[in-house]
């Protein structure tokens, strides 16, 4: 049992690290997404800023979760993470159903459809089980163990950061040259 | 100790499938025709300003001064894509469209081999392999649309006449909102119009 908490714990925090690098990667267009969910009109820096800072957000309880697992209270702050995707998803299902949600960056062309809350509602499901009590013993790391998960961790958010830069923005499809 | 050991050998697992992944993934989305739909700019980006001089000495700038530009990425090889020449000739006539065609590397025979196909009063331009990769080209002929404001209007890779009408078609249509991004650096990538 406590493997598969691990396991949940370590896929979490690899999602975290994806996605927030692969935003960073693209904060123009995630700022477009930003700008779904904001009921004014903001500015564009407004806009940069909030995206950049979720982005960083992201990678920084990916990055801690997967580094200092003995931070228990880490699980619970990804679980609440989580749900707020749970609530993003079902959002923009509701009200900007079919656009881009860009929640990997350029590196999904996913969009607010009903399968993406039921991914949403998963992720959160798999949060729950990280949630579970794992003995102390399980998550202490020597010197050597934290050096090779920072570098792993370090090397996936530069491969997710170069992936999406490689990949671009991922704008809206744009309509297409159609025989006449 | 047994299962701190687990956690470490999961976690580098995990971290290492994901890196393989996101190679895989990448790989696969730079090959084939998928990719070529994504090459150029989006609408509404702003493009690389430069300016060069063409055979006669004149000064060509990009973006232009007033109405569209039409930068066409090819060379001699546009001699195989008739209906292209065709196009543009059929687009020439348009008032306020300034068309050039841009080489990726120095090309002797590009110029007298445009003219001979009819291409004449377009200037050929010798650009680089960088300014190819600042508009996202890889394969040619390609065309983008660029409005006097410096904003990609419409980009696609041309094989027929019809296209390069119709990218002119698609240029003139207003731009929408969400698709104008600040200006300060060049996207690599645009969700184009597929041909």
């Amino acid at each position: 049992m406590e493997v598969l908490v691990l396991c949940a714990k370590t896929v979490l925090a690899c999602v975290l690290i994806v996605a927030g690098s692969a935003k960073l990667a693209d904060p123009a267009s995630f700022a477009t997404t930003v700008r779904l969910f904001i009921p004014f009109r903001a500015a564009w820096p407004l806009l940069s800023a909030i995206a950049i800072g979720v982005s960083l957000g992201e990678l920084a309880v990916g990055l801690a979760s997967l580094t200092i697992p003995a931070i228990t209270a880490l699980n619970a702050l990804v679980f609440a993470i989580t749900c707020a995707f749970v609530g993003v998803s079902a959002l923009g299902y509701a009200f900007h159903r079919g656009r881009s949600c860009r929640c990997f960056g350029a590196l999904s062309q996913r969009k607010f459809d009903a399968a993406g809350v039921l991914r949403s509602a998963v992720i959160a499901g798999i949060a729950a089980v990280a949630l579970a009590h794992v003995g102390a013993a399980a998550l202490q790391l020597d010197a050597t163990a934290r050096v090779l998960l920072i570098a792993a961790a370090g090397l996936l958010a530069l491969a997710a950061f170069t992936a999406a830069r490689v990949r671009g923005p991922g704008s809206e499809p744009e309509p297409k040259v159609v025989a006449q | 100790m047994l299962l701190a050991s687990s956690f470490v050998v999961v976690a580098l697992v995990f971290c290492m499938a994901t890196v393989l992944a996101l190679f895989g993934v990448t790989h696969v989305s730079m090959s084939g025709a998928e990719a070529i739909e994504r090459d150029g700019l989006a609408p509404g980006i702003h493009a690389p300003v430069w300016s060069l001089v063409d055979s006669t000495s004149k000064a060509v700038h990009s973006p232009p001064r007033t109405g569209l530009q039409l930068i066409m990425f090819t060379d001699h090889s546009l001699k195989a894509f008739p209906s292209v020449v065709d196009g543009l000739r059929e687009v020439m006539a348009r008032e306020r469209l300034e068309i050039v065609v841009l080489t990726r590397r120095r090309n002797e025979l590009a110029e007298p081999v445009l003219r001979l196909l009819g291409l004449d009063g377009i200037p050929v331009l010798t650009g680089s392999p960088s300014l190819y990769a600042a508009y996202n080209v890889r394969v040619t002929p390609f065309a983008i649309f660029v409005d006097s404001a410096g904003r990609v209007r419409a980009s696609s890779l041309v094989n027929y006449d019809w296209q390069v009408t119709k990218l002119l078609q698609l240029a003139d249509l207003p731009l929408e909102s969400e698709n104008l991004a600040p200006r300060g650096r060049f996207w690599r990538r645009t969700a184009g119009a597929g041909v």
